[in-house]
């Protein structure tokens, strides 16, 4: 029972920063059709200031705001120089596209900067486990749940409450007819990626604090789990992203725990085929948005 | 199989010729002009890259999805083929504890290969299952997702199935001297994987794949069942990448997790999407254009070298040319392409087509009209009692039309009174709660649509639904192949007279997408006269058509119908044009029948008039 609570609080840690790159990708999806296969690559960026930033003397306090600034600005220069030009495209373009930049951007660190692993200093309270009861709660876990809240709320505020969240969702329900309503394409498509780059910058730091590392092919996981877990909630819709990524951390977490130590690194295996599992008998995810073919 | 035996059979073959001499003869000019080791290998590693890329293609080409997984699909047939080819001397080096008595085992590589595609395609019936239950279509994000996970789950059990793989670190290995040292097995397989990748192609399974890429809805309508034709693909598609990568393997003389994982999965693709994903020809182009950059690239990468004589080694210049600079320029030419040319260099150009077309000339006699047909044969249509509410709104209640052969029935109502319900009902689009119709008795309540069209209930879409990429010719085509298997016991109309019947024989080479929307009308009724119809379901066939374009209309639809000889249930809200060619007519609203009758009985019902011009039109 007690390991199966730490199993939770563990999960809902891991599972916090899923959501927030999941929503990310969500959001964007919503509103121009495109899984962001580059969705990392807002880690990855950062990332490397990261890096740069503490050989020059910063601090985490003082990278914390480089760290999402940068990704917003990562996010914004990614849709203007690429995804602007494909909007409108095919599915297998807009995939391809954003797969391809993934795939740029690692090969211009690789190239550029360095093959090898850039560590990045752990803050010092990053091990702390605070007893609760039996329990030993990690202090990072419990951070990254409370981020996630706050972040999460924040994000509803803004999406449910404010003129720019009216325009979004009224863009990402029919973007033609939102458009003849007279709402800035531009303007929204653009907030949609600022919001995904702070969402993901939100999750970077934490990613970041955990990996305690960046390499040229770091935004490979993070992207995959955001994309997972965005498909799991159901893509297109922004609360099954949030639970998607809840639902990712938590299998992993939980399937770790009850494999057998021999094949315990198979973890991500069997996750796979979790999700392939789901996605056979529930191809739209778990909220899995009605899509109506036109006759 | 295949339709027309010069152009289906002759030309691939004549066409895999010129493509093979081209690749392997630029292949052997650039390493007899630079004469090295390392020439004579790259031209080896693109002659085995050509494999695997035209391989995907016949997947990604022909089903329009796109798939990250073939290459997972290449690792579990490499190393199926190095388990089984290396031999029990070498195993026990790296695999000594190698599962299922397999230390032992040592084939010839020939049967290794075929193992290693029999290993590969139960791994494919397997990943097609669930690719088809997630609803796999152009364009789809599930499969594509489906796919990488494939290419994840192979390369995280090769990693850590070590007993079995290797693992990470040691690999597969043969010995020394016992891996491939001649060119002419993969020069071989890479002719058959041309001439396979061609005729599926032409061959039937491959042009109504083609046509499910272009509009899945309407390749359903025509009986096409996408999900058979996407698996059929698969599986000559996963055959072909099995025999490439076992070849890779054995060439290399080793295997690794890493060599058939992320970055050779992004180059096979890169060199497909380059080169146009939709032809054989583009395939072959883009490993040629790539292998060329990357080299290239790679080159410039290097330290020491020069362009006529200036270094690149200075600065600034060495700064940008640097090591793994292919690795960018495969990136780079990715999102190029899929910005500024995303179909391809070619798009969908095939060699050997464009010479057959340029050597038939386009003076080939345009058909006899065709003659109506003398017995239609007699069926019956009778649907009723049919309910569909969507939530709470009831689009149809208790509604029901009957219809002979040789009649034309029309259907009629304002906006709204279900009328494309009803025909999306019939024909398998839209799930009705409660109903019945049959043909002669026969229930086909609940059918899927492909099960219908082939029982004869052919339809026509109100917003057109042609298959754009595709010729007119072909359009037509693509439904005469599948009554050609599905409609037994009906006469069945040659696809060219039908073009020439809808008055289209000047456009017949001409794309679907290029047509006005008067023609493309007459295209979609051509397509479903290729059918051979029991009945022809037309929905607003007169939509954004002119008045005298409709009046035009109604003699070729009633034309068409009887020289495939079919009855036809025609829906419109244009009283003239419904009152001009129907025999009976049904008078829809609210979901339900209002009244029945000849046209003259229909204008002169009062309800009608009140439905249509409203109630203050009758008092």
């Amino acid at each position: 029972m007690v390991e199966l609570l730490q199993n939770i609080i563990d999960g809902l840690g891991r599972g916090g920063i899923y959501a927030l790159l999941a929503l990310g990708i969500a959001v964007v999806f919503g509103i121009m059709h495109l899984l962001n296969f580059a969705h990392g690559e807002l880690i990855t960026i950062p990332g490397y200031l990261t890096f740069w930033a503490f050989n020059n003397g910063f601090n985490w306090w003082t990278v914390v705001p480089l760290i999402i600034i940068s990704a917003v600005i990562t996010s914004l220069v990614i849709e203007r120089i690429a995804f602007s030009r494909v909007r409108g495209a095919t599915d297998f373009t807009l995939l391809l596209t954003s797969f391809g930049i993934h795939f740029i951007v690692s090969a211009l660190f690789l190239v550029y900067v360095s093959a090898s692993v850039q560590s990045i200093p752990r803050p010092s309270w990053f091990a702390d486990t605070i007893a609760v009861g039996q329990l030993n709660l990690e202090v990072f876990d419990l951070l990254v749940i409370g981020v996630t809240i706050v972040v999460l709320a924040g994000t509803t505020w803004l999406l449910q409450r404010t003129m720019f969240g009216l325009a979004l969702r009224a863009a990402a329900d029919d973007f033609d007819t939102a458009r003849l309503m007279g709402i800035n394409s531009d303007s929204v498509i653009r907030g949609a990626f600022a919001l995904s780059g702070f969402l993901a910058g939100v999750a970077g730091i934490f990613w970041l604090m955990r990996a305690g590392s960046v390499t040229p092919s770091a935004g490979l996981n993070p992207m995959i789990s955001g994309v997972l877990a965005a498909l799991i909630g159901g893509l297109g819709s922004l609360k099954g992203a949030v639970l998607g990524g809840l639902a990712l951390g938590m299998a992993e977490v939980l399937i770790r725990s009850w494999l057998p130590g021999g094949i315990s690194q198979l973890t991500d295996g069997f996750v796979f085929v979790l999700i392939a599992l789901l996605f056979i008998f529930r191809p739209g995810g778990l909220l899995s948005v009605p899509s109506v073919e036109r006759v | 199989m295949f339709p027309d035996k010069r152009r289906d059979i002759l030309s691939p073959i004549l066409g895999s010729v010129a493509l093979f001499v081209l690749l392997v003869g630029g292949g052997l000019i650039y390493q007899t002009i630079l004469g090295s080791g390392s020439a004579e290998r790259l031209v080896t590693t693109m002659l085995i890259d050509a494999i695997i890329v035209i391989g995907i293609q016949v997947y990604i080409g022909n089903t329009g999805i796109l798939s990250f997984g073939h290459i997972g699909f290449g690792a579990i047939a490499g190393y199926a083929f190095a388990v089984f080819a290396i031999s029990p001397e070498e195993k026990v080096k790296r695999i000594p504890d190698a599962p299922f008595g397999l230390l032992d085992v040592q084939l010839p590589p020939v049967v290794a290969i075929f193992i290693a595609i029999v290993v590969a395609l139960i791994a494919a019936v397997i990943i097609g299952i669930g690719l088809a239950r997630s609803g796999a279509k152009s364009g789809a994000v599930a499969p594509t997702i489906i796919t990488l996970a494939l290419l994840f789950v192979t390369h995280e059990v090769t990693q850590n199935w070590s007993d079995l793989t290797g693992g990470n670190r040691g690999g597969l290995a043969f010995g020394i001297g016992d891996s491939l040292n001649s060119r002419w097995p993969i020069l071989l397989a890479l002719f058959a994987t041309l001439l396979v990748a061609r005729f599926f192609g032409q061959s039937r399974a491959g042009k109504l794949a083609v046509a499910a890429r272009e509009d899945n809805l309407a390749a359903r309508a025509m009986g096409v069942n996408p999900l058979v034709q996407q698996m059929s693909a698969l599986l000559v598609s996963v055959a072909i990448v099995a025999v490439g990568s076992s070849l890779r393997v054995f060439e290399i003389g080793s295997i690794l997790p890493d060599r058939f994982f992320f970055d050779y999965t992004i180059l096979t693709v890169a060199m497909l999407i380059v080169g146009g994903r939709n032809s054989v020809t583009g395939a072959v182009l883009g490993v040629a254009v790539m292998t060329a950059a990357l080299e290239l690239a790679r080159r410039l990468g290097q330290d020491g070298f020069e362009i006529f004589g200036i270094g690149l080694d200075d600065a600034p210049l060495d700064w940008v040319f640097r090591e793994n600079l292919n690795t960018v320029v495969l990136g780079v030419s990715m999102v190029g392409f899929m910005i500024w040319r995303s179909k391809g260099l070619l798009e969908d150009w095939e060699l050997d087509q464009w010479l057959f077309d340029k050597f038939r000339g386009e003076d080939d006699p345009e058909p006899d009209r065709l003659a109506e047909l003398e017995d239609p044969g007699s069926f019956e249509f009778a649907a009723s009692g049919i309910h569909v509410s969507f939530g709470g709104f009831k689009a149809l209640s208790d509604a029901g039309i009957t219809a002979k052969s040789g009649e034309i029935v029309g259907i009629i109502g304002p906006n709204g009174a279900g009328k494309t319900t009803f025909v999306n009902v019939i024909t398998g689009m839209v799930e009705a709660q409660r109903g019945d119709f049959r043909i002669d008795g026969e229930d086909l309540f609940g059918k899927p649509s492909y099960a219908l069209s082939r029982r004869g209930l052919v339809r026509t879409f109100q917003n057109l639904r042609l298959f754009n990429a595709l010729t007119v010719r072909q359009n037509v085509e693509v439904s005469a192949l599948v009554a050609a298997q599905h409609r037994d016991g009906r006469v069945h109309r040659d696809p060219d007279a039908l073009v020439a019947e809808a008055g289209l024989w000047e456009h017949r080479n001409r794309r679907a997408r290029e047509l006005d929307y008067g023609n493309s009308r007459r295209l979609e009724l051509a397509r479903a006269a290729a059918m051979s119809p029991t009945f022809l379901l037309l929905d607003e066939p007169t939509s954004g058509m002119s008045d005298s374009e409709s009046v035009a209309m109604i003699e070729q639809v009633r034309h068409m119908a009887r020289t495939v000889g079919a009855g036809v249930i025609v829906i419109d809200h244009d009283l003239a044009f419904i009152t001009g060619i129907s025999d009976r007519i049904y008078m829809f609203d609210q979901g339900e029948v209002l009244a029945v009758g000849t046209p003259e009985e229909i204008q002169a019902n009062p309800a009608v008039k009140a439905a249509y011009l409203g109630s203050s039109a009758v008092t």
